[in-house]
Parts: C-alpha cells; sequence; structure tokens
C-alpha cells in the first residue's frame, strides 16, 4: 500500500522552508535516499515558486496542495494550485548556444526540475494546474 | 541559512551554512551585494557546510560574478558536495564559476 503525505502551503515563499522539512522527514521515516529527496525538493521548490511568484495577479492568500505518494520504488507527486493557467512542460529547454549569462534565467528552474524528475505531466481541471511528477527510486548496487 | 565572512589579505572568504533556496537566498545576494559596494573584488565561496541549492541561489551567485566582471574581480567557488555540484553543471554553469576542493587552494588562486 502506497505511504502518502499531504501538505498544504500558502503563496508565501517563506513556505519553502516548511515544504523542506515536511520532505526531509518523509524521507528519513520512510528510508529513501538522501539524494532522491534532494530531487525531488529542488523540484518541488522550482515549480512551486512558480506558482507564487508568477500564479497570483491579486494579493490575496491561496492554498497550494502537494500530495506524495511512495510504493513501489517510486514517489508521486502533485501539486495543485488555483493560480493562473500554466503548463511547465510547454516551456522550451534552454538554449544552448547562448552564453549561459546571457540567457533568460527564466526557464532555468523548469530545466533543473525536468532534469531532476524522471516524468512530468499537466492538466488544467476546474481552473486548477494540476502537475505530476514522478520519482524512481535508483537501485542500490 | 547562515553566512560567515572572514577577510584574507585580498580576498574575501564567505562560509556559507545551511540551505541556499528561494526563501534564503535574498539574505544571500543582500550580503554579496554590500561586500561588492564595499569594495571587495576577489570573493571565495565555501560551500562546505551548504546542503542545497536551487535555481535562486544560482541566480544571486550569476549576479555576484556579473557585477565582479567590471572591476575585473571574481567568484570563487570551493567544497562544493557532489549533489549541490551536479546542479551547477545541469544549469550550465560549471563554466561561470571555477571551482576548487579546498578552500585554502581557492584563495590561493588569487595571488
Amino acid at each position: 500500500m502506497a505511504i502518502v503525505q499531504k501538505i498544504v502551503l500558502k503563496n508565501n515563499i517563506s513556505e519553502i522552508e516548511r515544504l523542506s522539512n515536511v520532505l526531509e522527514s518523509f524521507g528519513k521515516e520512510n528510508d529513501i535516499p538522501q539524494k532522491t529527496i534532494f530531487s525531488i525538493n529542488l523540484a518541488l521548490e522550482e515549480m512551486i515558486s512558480n506558482v507564487i511568484y508568477y500564479g497570483y495577479k491579486d494579493f490575496e492568500e491561496h492554498l497550494i496542495a502537494v500530495l506524495l505518494s511512495y510504493e513501489d520504488d517510486e514517489i508521486n507527486i502533485t501539486i495543485e494550485d488555483d493560480g493562473s493557467e500554466f503548463d511547465p512542460t510547454k516551456v522550451s529547454e534552454p538554449n544552448k548556444d547562448i552564453p549561459v549569462e546571457e540567457r533568460q534565467i527564466g526557464g532555468l528552474g523548469i530545466h533543473l526540475a525536468r532534469t531532476l524528475i524522471d516524468e512530468m505531466k499537466y492538466k488544467r481541471e476546474n481552473k486548477k494546474n494540476i502537475l505530476m511528477l514522478r520519482k524512481v527510486i535508483p537501485s542500490l548496487c | 541559512m547562515e553566512i560567515k565572512e572572514n577577510k584574507k589579505d585580498a580576498v574575501l572568504l564567505l562560509e556559507l551554512k545551511g540551505r541556499l533556496d528561494a526563501s534564503t537566498s535574498p539574505k544571500f545576494q543582500k550580503k554579496i551585494l554590500s561586500v561588492i559596494e564595499g569594495g571587495e573584488k576577489n570573493l571565495v565561496i565555501d560551500f562546505s557546510d551548504l546542503d542545497y541549492i536551487s535555481s535562486a541561489g544560482l541566480r544571486v551567485l550569476l549576479l555576484g560574478a556579473k557585477k565582479l566582471q567590471s572591476v575585473d574581480g571574481k567568484i570563487v567557488l570551493a567544497c562544493l558536495a557532489d549533489h549541490v555540484k551536479e546542479v551547477f553543471d545541469i544549469a550550465g554553469f560549471s563554466v561561470i564559476f571555477p571551482f576548487y576542493d579546498a578552500t585554502e587552494d581557492a584563495i590561493k588562486s588569487f595571488e
């Protein structure tokens, strides 16, 4: 049976710290390798900070729900927010022909998240962005 | 995140402890901009006790590197954990900064 944990974050950047604390204990409680937790933490921070910075046009409080599910050496994560429609899977990869110093810094977080995660899927439903991430825990040799 | 500052001749050593993420990077940005404004040109950043970096932290380093470029200064990084170095590699940032495995070597690189 899957081990499930839900985290609800406010659209405030200080929540990133709380997210990392929850992920760290989730990793420790379930013996998930630290490197896997690091990758998940980084991917989640990048995607959630995008929502916090660019997802809302008002100045109201919003909630972002994160659902972690761990089963069969795989962690599946769903991020759900009521911000403006945004599909990160449609963002193009950074242009490698431009020196990194001059590249648009915007796509960097998405590029990091995509590289560290095994699969990213997006859907828009009931005026919500639903982003699904999958991370396979590498088996030890 | 904690930042310790240590002046070694013409080099300023900044030791970072904890996590450099979206919530802590504003503090790091403030520090790095204030030391550059104060005239420091040769910065060594010691990553020995830094467990985590995200694009928010990379942005601050890039900003610092760009500011220093115009005054002939630079940022040199020391003692990165493998998983932290990997973030620089994925971002393509490994070409921007010199990396050293020992803080002393990073400091000596300015001689």
